[in-house]
């Protein structure tokens, strides 16, 4: 196996780790799986879309209104329901979540219509070559992005008064909200940062790929996959899982032909969060 | 022992003029009747599994397609005749939720959840490149040696009683309050001596085959198998929404949530996918916001408010399970 593989697939992943970024942080904070997350990508995407179609924005440039557009969509939608529904019974979320993710397929689609688009940029398809190693612009801008969002959020987490109060919220709410944290808004702001992250994932998935307003399933897929290689509810192991499904992915690939690549991907994820519930990178279970 | 009497009573009477109202419809109602059986079979398995036992699998689609792909590949591959496919279907079917079992029974809520939805890609992925079970096109049945009309109706009837029929005995036998003591609190039931993981493996087990003999009613209904058609996360979202709706944990609710979802959104809207996917969503979010026990327990509720007020209040305990508090993670956010 050439070394172009190797790097393909640690570059892919970098694109992965972005994606299950935001999974990872709704479900570590809030203990909610958010089944619209591949809409929120898939709505990242579209609405850089809007700006690269009509205002001629290069995609990088549309990246953070993006973010901010969707982190504004996602934070009402947790605030004054999602938040509601976490205590009424265990399942809801998921439903309610799922139930949304319908809706934004359907409004994706009575808006742009079903067939698929691409974000145009000229680094789309451009690629350069490294110490003889064949690689592509997009993904290695992609995986720079998905170095610095990982290093922000890790830090943001770690080292400021907010992130405190986000590690005390997800750690125990009760107590939390009588030390005088506002729980709630801590939720809906955990909620539209990964909106956020999700709409970055998006806007890069658009420009290495085409996407249709369906896109979302597969992108939640290998979110939840990044979340189990890594640990379910680990910001920091993150990217050390999406590298490894893109190695895993494109490994496969090369060894079996593109049409194993899933199965083989999904056993992986499968077996993994069975057995190494705390993920690949973890001595000690969840703290 | 009274209840489980009417209750069989009732299935038998409701299977007897199915199977005897059948023959005198039309095709097109004879094939829609087919698909809503169909549909109640996977949502009754589904709501074995996740209603009663309490956990839920976004999975439904693996073992439709395994009992689709058994029963297909059976009479293509092979001289059986149709009913021996069924049965084929079903117990293969075991066999792979006994094998699932294993990884997938480490696993608990959310993270079982996501377990079976990645085990049915898993699936999928399997069956798109297996060439003998035909690849990415799929096989088509012989279509001389399959039933059709009446009697794949007839069949799917049975099946569908079947599956009524495990949801009688699940909801009162003393293995059914077993498997909802593990729903409801399962430390509490483990400490009251109730085999955690040997009735988690039963309800796994018996959904699974359930689910695999609706699956080889969809490969005769279609004459075909394909890894799009039978392992499509579609059966997996609608089991769950169809058994939501009507109402997880009763026996009568996926009845009415498989009426509501197929008959009366997915059927009158086909024409209008983007309204129809508003709907389902929204529909479902309000659901879970206003009658999180489904619409069967909201109706009947109203009901016995009408009633309890025109006649006098008869009986105050006798509250079924489903009632008593299906929430019960109290822990405040």
């Amino acid at each position: 196996m050439s070394a172009d593989v190797l790097v393909a697939g640690v570059l892919a992943g970098g694109l992965y780790a972005l994606i299950g970024l935001g999974i990872s942080l709704v479900f570590g904070v809030l203990k909610m799986m958010n089944l619209m997350h591949g809409e929120l990508v898939i709505g990242g995407a579209y609405l850089a879309s809007l700006l690269v179609g009509y205002a001629g924005l290069d995609p990088l440039l549309a990246l953070p209104f993006a973010m901010l557009g969707m982190a504004a969509l996602a934070y009402p939608l947790q605030r004054y329901l999602l938040t509601g529904l976490l205590r009424s019974s265990p399942n809801a979320p998921l439903v309610a979540t799922f139930g949304l993710s319908l809706v934004a397929q359907a409004v994706l689609q009575a808006a742009f219509g079903t067939h698929p688009k691409a974000l145009s940029a000229p680094y789309a398809d451009a690629g350069f070559t490294v110490l003889g190693v064949r690689v592509q612009a997009v993904y290695a801008i992609s995986f720079a992005l998905t170095v610095v969002l990982c290093g922000a959020t890790h830090l943001i987490l770690t080292r400021t008064r907010a992130g405190s109060a986000v590690r005390a919220a997800a750690a125990d709410p009760v107590t939390a909200s009588m030390l005088g944290l506002n729980v709630r808004r801590i939720y809906a702001l955990t909620m539209a940062a990964a909106a956020a992250l999700a709409a970055a994932g998006g806007v890069m998935t658009g420009v290495a790929q085409s996407f249709t307003p369906t896109s979302g399933l597969p992108l939640l897929l290998t979110g939840f996959a990044v979340m189990a290689l890594a640990g379910i509810g680990s910001v920091g192991g993150v990217l050390l899982g999406g590298i490894t499904l893109g190695v895993l992915q494109s490994i496969s690939t090369d060894l079996f032909g593109g049409g194993w690549r899933n199965f083989v991907v999904y056993t992986v994820f499968f077996l993994t969060l069975s057995f190494r519930p705390s993920g690949l990178f973890r001595r000690t279970v969840r703290a | 022992v009274k209840q489980t009497t009417g209750a069989a009573v009732a299935l038998l009477a409701a299977t007897t003029i199915a199977l005897l109202l059948g023959p005198g419809l039309d095709p097109g109602t004879q094939d829609l009747a087919t698909t809503l059986l169909v549909y109640l079979t996977v949502a009754q398995a589904w709501n074995i599994l996740s209603g009663f036992a309490g956990q839920v699998s976004l999975g439904a689609a693996a073992f439709v397609a395994v009992g689709g792909y058994t029963a297909g590949l059976a009479l293509v591959h092979t001289p059986v005749s149709w009913p021996v496919g069924v049965v084929l279907a079903a117990l293969v079917s075991c066999a792979i939720a006994a094998v699932l079992a294993v990884p997938l029974l480490r696993l608990r809520g959310d993270y079982f959840a996501i377990g079976t939805l990645a085990a049915s890609i898993a699936v999928q992925a399997l069956l798109t490149n297996w060439n003998w079970a035909g690849g990415a096109a799929g096989v088509t049945l012989p279509i001389d040696r399959i039933p059709t009309g009446t009697v794949l109706f007839e069949l799917a009837a049975v099946v569908a009683a079947a599956a009524m029929a495990v949801a009688v005995y699940v909801r009162y036998s003393a293995f059914g309050l077993r498997l909802t003591a593990i729903r409801d609190n399962e430390p509490a039931a483990a400490g009251l001596g109730v085999a955690v993981y040997r009735h988690r493996f039963c309800a796994l087990v018996l959904s699974g085959a359930l689910t695999g003999m609706a699956g080889a009613v969809t490969a005769y209904q279609y004459v075909a198998v394909s890894p799009g058609g039978m392992a499509s996360v579609n059966w997996s979202l609608n089991a769950v929404l169809m058994a939501l709706v009507g109402g997880a944990g009763s026996v009568l609710g996926p009845v009415l949530g498989v009426f509501v979802v197929y008959y009366g959104l997915t059927r009158q809207l086909e024409d209008f996918q983007v309204v129809s996917l508003v709907v389902e969503g929204v529909l479902l979010v309000l659901i879970v916001k206003f009658a999180p026990s489904g619409l069967w327990s909201f109706l009947t509720r109203a009901g016995r408010a009408v009633w309890g007020r025109r006649r006098a209040p008869a009986r105050t305990s006798a509250a079924t399970p489903e009632e008593q508090a299906p929430a019960k993670e109290i822990e405040v956010v």
